[in-house]
């Protein structure tokens, strides 16, 4: 006891400091969760919510039902889908394009950085009123671009396969601008000198990039590949706003799902063992990661 | 949406305790405006105050605010003591607030109630049973409003709520156009329906349609089960979804998919698909006709409107709106005066002119507005033959799932017998639940 106030009488500054952020983590994410917990082994719904006393628990059976529910199982290939494919394309092209405009300072390359960026910072129903018309089959640009080289109208939203691909690249150009931002500022963090050393070895354009650029660029490849991951397994608002989880699920994320069961059909429980199925998820996607960054090499 | 599946869930609950907090000091400010003058009058002897009192009554409306505020202002200047708070709520957040507030159980006195959410806040005993207050008001009283609207009204065998205003389908049409294929007056039959869509989108060619078909909407696909002499869900709650009737009404709205008389998805833009007659015929309610108007003025006097066309009979939705006592409003007594005024004559017609939202009280519609008016009028026409949707609280879920079938006949080429066979055997599982 003695210690524990000596300690805290010798680190007090410090908790205050962090104080604010562990109440706040504490408040809005530890507790929900651990309430999200509890939720899920009842059949908590709206009359469970307006009177407590009719809420009861159910043991595993949320969790069970969920694994039989075809549509969550669905919802978790789908997921699985915009994962594999969206990631690694967000990942390589938002570098791509960092590393582009990262060749110049003039007005035009300051410009591209703009117009790169502002996707991310655009509000996401302006987005989906934007692209819905974009790819309406029947007043859409897209089809009538198509339309030039003598391709026939593509239902983009509402042809079970091609939707989840219209919403990869929906989500993907949202994506790109904060992504490049990160990779544009690591890119400035570089060191000059080591550039130089390499020419005076006669390195070439494609072995400075091979050999320096992308090793060096290793932390902030990490870092976007963790967030990224994190947010496209959680892929919410583009199926949300553009097809609804349509057609025939084929859209439907897990979080979508999540939100559909907890607030369109107020089954609260059933919702919660699902959100806990993704929250566990998401924490192996990111041991996984974190492992697989251990073997890598630091400069 | 970091986590946020498991926040959001879980926030409805931080948000209760959150509102209980508050609800405290907001119950005490109303304690002290009604219920403790009288005992406060007495006691300082200034008694004066005691009688009046000043109450606020607070109301929740979904859409725009200023359809509504004009006719508290009338009930403010006829009830001197008593003010009208009301807030707007839209539509797509309604139902996460009325959530919300079951969960605080700290919310309006006053509640719009959207007719098919009535069954699922009544049965979590959020509503007040009006039947008292019924008995001693005549304003108040069924015969007043339409049938279909009372039905509404009504959660196993408890009166939660008063018409408030209603909303029905029926068909839209180019008279012009529908007169080139032998049809000017409308088609009035399904066959005569399938007739002229199949005429209009020969003649058309290609990018014409005949028709629209919300598949998104149970509504839509329940309207034309009704008309087929189907009901949904009988009395013993046991689903009729693969009875012959029903599965009549999917066979008939299957066909004009199969032969391409309706556009896939909501993708066509009504007004400009009727204005340039690539969709002479669309089945919608009455807040399109001002759109109509106001868009496509160039086809003004080309177009009209007319009830369904039936089967075994013509039978629409009945949507719309009710109010509602919430359950722990601290003014129930207010609370039905008010909604009783709203229910009225006066207000009915007012919340007509400012929302065109059409009266749930009958004798509203003798009013020259509505008889001299023949698109109006049809809407009058259909709304006595007009159901609304089953009355059970699971019917959210009972109408994804059944939209979600249609949706694997038409895009995904399902079997209709034996794909509703299968949706009948889920539902069962929801209604037993």
């Amino acid at each position: 006891m003695k210690e524990l106030a000596r300690g805290w009488s010798k680190y007090k500054y410090p908790y205050m400091f962090i104080a604010p952020v562990i109440i706040l983590l504490t408040v809005f994410s530890v507790v929900p969760i651990i309430v999200a917990l509890i939720i899920s082994f009842t059949d908590m719904d709206l009359i469970g919510l307006a009177d407590y006393s009719h809420i009861k628990g159910v043991g595993f059976s949320n969790y069970i039902d969920l694994f039989k529910d075809p549509v969550f199982l669905k919802s978790i290939y789908n997921t699985a889908i915009y994962v594999v494919i969206g990631v690694p394309l967000v990942v390589i092209l938002s570098m791509a394009i960092a590393l582009l405009l990262n060749y110049g300072t003039g007005w035009l390359f300051k410009t591209f950085r703009l117009v790169y960026y502002l996707p991310s910072i655009t509000n996401i129903v302006a987005v989906a009123v934007v692209w819905g018309y974009l790819y309406n089959s029947n007043y859409g640009l897209f089809n009538y671009v198509l339309s030039w080289f003598g391709i026939p109208e593509q239902q983009w939203l509402l042809d079970p396969s091609l939707a989840k691909v219209s919403l990869i690249l929906l989500a993907l150009w949202k994506a790109l601008g904060l992504n490049m931002i990160i990779f544009l500022a690591a890119l400035q963090g570089i060191p000059r000198d080591y550039y130089e050393a390499a020419e005076l070895d006669g390195a070439t354009g494609w072995k400075k990039l091979r050999y320096i650029t992308v090793p060096l660029l290793g932390f902030a490849t990490f870092f976007v590949t963790i967030t990224t991951l994190i947010g496209w397994i959680q892929f919410f608002e583009e199926p949300f706003v553009m097809t609804k989880g349509g057609p025939l699920n084929a859209t439907m994320s897990m979080a979508l799902f999540i939100y559909n069961n907890g607030f369109q059909l107020n089954n609260f429980g059933y919702a919660a063992s699902g959100s806990f199925v993704l929250f566990i998820i998401i924490i192996i996607a990111t041991i996984v990661q974190f492992a697989v960054r251990k073997k890598e090499v630091e400069y | 949406m970091k986590k946020k599946g498991i926040i959001t869930v879980a926030a409805l609950l931080s948000i209760s305790l959150l509102a209980g907090c508050g609800s405290n000091d907001s119950n005490n400010s109303n304690a002290g405006a009604s219920g403790d003058s009288g005992a406060s009058g007495t006691a300082s002897a200034s008694s004066g105050t005691s009688g009046g009192g000043s109450t606020t009554l607070k109301v929740w409306f979904m859409g725009t605010s200023d359809s509504v505020e004009p006719i508290a202002k009338m009930y403010e200047e006829k009830n001197p003591g008593v003010k009208v708070d009301v807030q707007a709520i839209p539509w797509d957040a309604a139902h996460d607030k009325l959530l919300t507030a079951v969960a605080s159980k700290e919310g309006p006195d006053v509640i719009q109630m959207g007719t098919t959410w009535i069954p699922e806040f009544a049965e979590a005993g959020a509503l007040l049973d009006l039947a008292p207050y019924i008995e001693k008001d005549p304003a108040l009283k069924a015969d007043n409003f339409f049938d279909g609207a009372i039905q509404t009204t009504q959660f196993n065998g408890v009166t939660v709520g008063i018409p408030w205003y209603v909303e029905t389908r029926a068909l839209f049409y180019r008279s012009d156009l529908l007169a080139d294929v032998g049809y000017p007056e409308g088609p009035k039959t399904w066959d005569e329906l399938k007739d002229a869509a199949e005429k209009l989108v020969a003649k058309g060619g290609k990018g014409h349609y005949a028709v629209n078909i919300d598949a998104k909407d149970q509504n839509y696909l329940s309207m034309f089960a009704w008309q087929a002499g189907s009901d949904i869900i009988d009395s013993n709650r046991q689903p009729l979804f693969n009875k012959p009737e029903y599965v009549e009404a999917m066979n008939y709205l299957n066909s004009f998919y199969k032969e391409k008389l309706v556009p896939v998805g909501s993708e066509l833009d009504t007004f400009a698909a009727f204005k340039d007659g690539t969709l002479p015929m669309f089945i919608s309610g009455p807040w399109m006709i001002q759109g109509v108007k106001e868009k496509d003025p160039e086809i003004e006097g080309k177009w009209t409107i007319k009830t369904l066309p039936a089967n075994k009979n013509n039978k629409s939705l009945m949507g719309g709106s009710d109010l509602s006592i919430f359950k722990y409003s601290k003014h129930p007594e207010e609370a039905a005066k008010f909604i009783s005024f709203m229910s009225g004559m006066d207000a009915q017609l007012k919340y007509y002119e400012t929302s065109n939202s059409l009266p749930a009280l009958k004798e509203a519609w003798n009013d020259s507005r509505f008889t001299s008016d023949p698109l109006i009028s049809a809407f009058g026409e259909q709304l006595k033959v007009a159901v609304p949707t089953p009355m059970i609280a699971e019917w959210e879920e009972v109408s994804q799932a059944s939209v979600a079938s249609f949706e694997q006949i038409t895009i995904g080429g399902a079997d209709v017998q034996s794909e509703m066979d299968k949706l009948n055997g889920k539902i069962a599982g929801i209604l037993s639940k």
